[in-house]
């Protein structure tokens, strides 16, 4: 590290680094300078000039911007002098002459109420009032710490704006805008969407859209960071706009596996009002997504679950924890172990989770026993017999510095969004992009090679990636010959790995496999992204394989700003599986069949635990439908019951015999219950989440709960109590995880204690374990990586009969080029677009289809029996005979996540899943209007 | 909504996508590409904004920010003529305003802009560079010099019946 400077701020010391501005220096030694256009984590802009301080160095005296002047040694600073006050006070007087400023100028201010209303003393358009703002706003606090008296200025301008107020979840007002440009900043600095610019010059400079348009066409991601940099009003969100802030808290996200930190301002009525993405937040550095900032707030919504219920005479009706318990024990107790089955929420903590499986094996004697969301299992297990952890090698933030970054199958920018904001900076910093998948998705836009395969051959094609590795000689050979084992396997499998027969099977020219090789290979560090959308259920477990083999092989394991990255959902799904909510694993990933294992575990449970290996969800769910688990406990906090890969999950449901629900909201999944426990949701407990990266993160309280409603782990210990099981006597969350640290080698350095003062990587085995960000970063004695043998496979070309085609539906969030109308219907802004559906020459001419024709694809009817339909005009730009692909804006999906009934609107956000779809010429619609595409 | 293919037959977005490809310069940037289109279209529509950001690989956003700073980009389509007083020093000095005031009479309008036919585009400019001889004015770019009130609202009162 570089020698530290020493300069004076005020005749105070200050040490500081090189490479920082005065500002920083000063924030860091608790010092306060005041600015406005100046934003932690965002580059210095020096627009403002609200923080000009008095520098004097080398006998020369100036006045500077402290946010963009660099620190040196002697330089002495003065932040309070005569001159720099009345110049900051001239600054504001300006900055005030286009900003309403009764709430700066008013002689009222410390006499007023908050809620007063004023009839005199300002005019109309300038009253304290008119902004969602009003006592909570940054420009207001810099004018108060400064104890400046402003008078209102001699020449005012109203700049007399229309507001936006029409797109989903934002409101804007540029008549409150001082023009800091933080929100154009963070747009494209750190979201790099540039959804928000510049617009003119000089004196009408002001921040905005090109030429005025709705942000659905404007490339926005609705991810809300512009409105949490905004010192103004000109940005807010809509809902909760005027609500004040009573307690804010450090919580985490619960929509999706990154975890990320928010904090959560409660107001006095005990609703979540708005969700601002925590600056010091490690898993997410003050980034949130759409559905973290704007689908948060289901807690607040009216028609929950309040008291526990159980069916009497068909009909459920209210009733106490205790003969709810009793009801549910004596269900369940009717049932064999074979019979019986507990799913964990999505959103159920590790300590709801352990005591969930804690439940099933210790009291109901069954190990059907999983997280819902935890779908795709293999993402993670697959690395076990790999790597030796089943979970992310890597952390997030790591990514920023990779050098090259594959994606395959996966679409971070929605399903795990802040997990793609690193991506998108390295690229910009020219990191080259690799994207495998058949849609276009966000990523492809920054994508250096965007191969599409035929999907369902990804793991042949992930062969071609690494017969290119070996024949050009990419390899890390010291890594792989002092760390691995079982290259030489590998290598003699690879023979069949011939580029042109890996072309011809995937579809993908032999030259883009080689390019996108190379660029993968001779990255140093490079990262792979890896999820399943395309990927049938026979290959995923080799895919992981595979891909762990190209991350070995390339060294890429262990080194900073490489790794694997398997792209899940569900927001604890992770810590599910670590706490032992899953079918095959015991808490800390103990297999089920190992006995030495499970005696430990069953020593400190004091009870006998099944050795064979219990059903997955799907499994489970499948098994309900067909009548063999006949009696169930759900926890549904996180579950639509629409969600896809759920499969119909009310009608397997409803085939139960005996269902336990716990829930926040009544919905389908509960209509068939037979007990309902009212579930605390995430606002309202105290526990902890482990996101993609291992980060073992603490969720605070902030709200109160009302009613009856328990934490998890409480009602599924209160379960288990009166099922006659032991050892449930838990107090709080707290002792909950305790008991988790002492069977779970990876959490036994952790407590909610030190959680308390930030999350923590697993493996964390003691307390004076710093926790783990990159696995294997050095050689890890307990496990050796290894490659696995692989096998090309031929294109498995499952087709349902009566829908011959596979739709690869994409979504981006900018096609600059193509007509968008934007309509307005209740006051909200739609999408309205004519789409393009991309079809093969060759199947064009067998259905007799001509470019520019008009087409109509329909999907295989979903569990629920609704069909997709989506109409367009024809190109023959797909990749592949039987593929058709289309993309959409992702606008659409912000305005159907606005405008949701829906109290938690979140888990019903549609992903992309492949479809079975059928392809069929339709007439052109004579009537204008009549075109609607994609809904 | 469109009820053929979207895009086909777009006059205007066709011609800007020709002038986008066609420019033979080494070095293509947002602000060549907005200058070859103004150069053709002689002023910059919402779909040169949208082609050029396509065409650069870009946003529009980032495009209309380069577009919005530069104030000889115009967004709206001139008048068939223009007509450009100068307001500079030597022509002030020689009566410019009058010349000004004659001209905004004749054509009714008050500030720089098109008429309301769209015939005739009316612009202030700084300095002709033809001092000897103000006050001037600039018709379709052709200067004339020595300009009385009477003549310039002649002039206007021509260009407008053109």
């Amino acid at each position: 590290m570089a020698e530290p400077i020493t300069f004076t701020i005020d005749d105070q010391l200050i040490t500081a680094q090189p490479d920082q501005t005065i500002i920083q220096a000063a924030m860091d030694a608790g010092l306060y300078i005041p600015y406005l256009c100046y934003m932690p984590k965002m580059e210095p802009y020096g627009a403002c000039r609200m923080c000009v301080v008095e520098t004097e160095m080398n006998g020369r005296t100036m006045v500077q911007a402290s946010c963009t002047t660099p620190v040196a040694n002697d330089m002495v600073v003065r932040t309070k002098t005569q001159d720099i006050e009345s110049l900051r006070y001239d600054i504001m007087d300006l900055l005030m002459t286009e900003h309403p400023h009764g709430c700066l100028t008013c002689h009222r201010i410390e006499l007023c109420g908050p809620q007063d209303i004023c009839l005199r003393h300002v005019r109309v358009t300038d009253r304290c009032t008119i902004c969602p703002k009003n006592e909570r706003c940054e420009l207001k606090d810099t004018v108060r710490s400064m104890e400046l008296d402003l008078t209102s200025p001699m020449e005012y301008h109203f700049r007399d704006l229309p507001r936006h107020v029409d797109d989903p979840f934002y409101d804007r007002d540029y008549n409150l805008c001082i023009v800091c440009v933080r929100c154009v900043r963070v747009c494209e600095e750190v979201r790099f969407d540039t959804a928000l610019t510049l617009t003119s010059r000089s004196g009408t400079a002001l921040v905005g859209t090109s030429h005025g348009t709705s942000l659905l066409e404007s490339g926005c991601e609705f991810c809300g960071a512009c409105i949490d940099v905004c010192p103004t009003g000109a940005l807010v969100e809509r809902d909760y706009k005027w609500e004040k802030a009573e307690t804010k808290v450090k919580s985490i996200c619960a929509n999706c596996p990154v975890g990320c930190q928010v904090v959560m301002e409660v107001n006095k009525r005990n609703k979540a009002i708005r969700f601002i993405g925590d600056l010091a937040g490690e898993a997410n550095n003050g980034q949130l997504c759409f559905k973290g900032k704007f689908a948060s707030d289901y807690p607040n919504k009216p028609g929950r679950y309040r008291y526990p219920m159980m069916r009497v005479d068909g009909e459920l009706q209210r009733t106490t924890w205790e003969q709810a318990f009793e009801a549910a024990a004596e269900g369940l107790k009717k049932r064999s172990p074979g019979e019986v089955a507990v799913i964990g929420s999505p959103r159920g903590t590790n300590e709801d989770n352990y005591v969930a499986g804690k439940l099933a094996r210790a009291v109901l004697g069954t190990n059907n026993i999983d997280s819902a969301l935890n779908l795709r299992p293999e993402l993670t297990e697959g690395l076990l017999e790999t790597i030796g952890y089943a979970a992310a090698t890597n952390s997030i933030w790591e990514l920023e510095r990779a050098r090259c970054v594959l994606v395959l199958s996966g679409n971070p920018t929605e399903e795990q969004n802040v997990l793609a904001v690193p991506v998108k900076k390295a690229a910009r910093g020219g990191a080259k992009i690799v994207v495998i998948d058949a849609r276009e998705t966000e990523l492809t836009r920054y994508a250096d090679h965007w191969l599409r395969p035929q999907p369902g051959t990804e793991v042949t094609l992930i062969g071609g990636l690494i017969r290119v590795v070996v024949d050009e000689a990419l390899e890390d050979k010291e890594f792989v010959n002092e760390r691995c084992d079982g290259l030489q396997e590998l290598k003699q499998e690879l023979w069949d790995f011939d580029l042109v027969r890996v072309s011809a099977i995937t579809g993908v020219p032999e030259d883009q496999i080689r390019l996108a090789a190379r660029a993968y290979g001779a990255s140093n560090p490079a990262a792979i992204l890896y999820g399943f959308d395309s990927v049938p259920l026979t290959e995923r477990v080799d895919l992981t394989k595979a891909v762990a083999n190209l991350a070995l092989l390339t060294g890429n394991i262990g080194r900073d700003g490489g790794g694997i990255f398997p792209l899940f959902t569900g927001a604890n799904t992770q810590g599910a599986n670590d706490v032992g909510c899953n079918p095959r694993f015991l808490p800390g990933y103990v297999s089920v069949e190992d006995s030495a294992g499970r005696a430990v575990i069953e020593r400190a449970w004091s009870a006998k635990i099944p050795s064979s290996p219990g059903k997955s969800s799907a499994e489970i769910f499948e098994a309900m439908a067909n009548g063999e688990i006949k009696a169930a406990v759900l926890m549904a906090d996180g579950l639509a019951p629409d969600q896809h890969g759920l499969g119909d999950l009310p009608a397997a449901l409803e085939k139960l015999e005996f269902l336990v629900v716990m829930d926040v909201f009544p919905n389908e999944l509960s209509h068939h219950a037979d007990v309902i426990f009212p579930a605390a949701s995430f606002a309202e407990v105290s526990g902890t989440f482990t996101n993609l990266e291992r980060r073992v993160q603490l969720l605070a309280q902030g709200m109160e709960l009302r009613y009856e409603e328990r934490p998890g782990w409480a009602a599924l210990a209160g379960l288990a109590k009166a099922l006659g099981g032991s050892g449930f006597d838990y107090e709080s969350a707290s002792d909950v995880f305790a008991e988790i640290a002492s069977v779970a080698e990876a959490y036994g350095g952790l407590s909610h204690e030190r959680l308390a003062e930030g999350g923590v990587q697993w493996p964390c085995p003691s307390a004076d374990s710093p926790g783990t960000g990159t696995l294997h970063a050095t050689a890890d004695e307990r496990f050796r990586p290894r490659f696995t043998p692989m096998s090309i496979r031929e294109s498995l070309g499952v087709h349902v009969e009566d829908y011959p085609f596979t739709l690869a539906h994409g979504r981006v969030l900018h096609e600059p080029n193509r007509v968008v109308d934007v309509e307005s219907r209740d006051g909200l802004n739609y999408i309205v677009r004519d789409e393009y559906v991309q079809l093969h020459a060759d199947d064009a001419a067998d259905l007799g289809i001509a470019e520019g024709d008009m087409v109509e694809i329909r999907a295989e009817p979903l569990p629920g029996g609704e069909t997709p339909v989506f109409t367009g005009f024809v190109r023959f730009t797909s990749p592949h005979q039987g593929l058709v692909c289309i993309t959409t804006l992702f606008g659409e999906l912000a305005s159907a996540l606005q405008a949701t009934e829906e109290p938690d609107g979140a888990p019903g956000v549609p992903g992309l899943p492949l479809r079975n779809v059928v392809v069929s010429k339709i007439a052109v619609p004579v009537a204008a209007g009549a075109a609607t595409a994609g809904s | 909504m469109a009820t053929a293919a979207p895009d086909s037959g777009d006059e205007i977005r066709d011609r800007i996508r020709n002038v986008l490809q066609g420019q033979k310069q080494d070095t293509v940037t947002v602000l060549s590409s907005l200058l070859n289109v103004q150069d053709e279209l002689h002023y910059l529509p919402d779909e040169a904004i949208e082609e050029t950001a396509a065409f650069v690989k870009s946003t529009i956003n980032e495009v209309w920010s380069v577009a919005s700073f530069y104030t000889n980009f115009r967004f709206t389509p001139p008048g068939d003529h223009t007509l450009e007083v100068c307001w500079g020093p030597s022509c002030h000095v020689m009566g410019a305003q009058k010349i000004l005031k004659s001209v905004q009479e004749e054509l009714g309008i008050s500030r720089e802009g098109e008429t309301e036919d769209g015939k005739v585009t009316l612009e202030y400019n700084t300095c002709l560079g033809a001092c000897a001889q103000a006050p001037v004015i600039a018709v379709d770019h052709i200067h004339m010099g020595r300009i009385t009130p009477q003549h310039a609202t002649s002039i206007a009162r021509e260009l407008q019946s053109r």
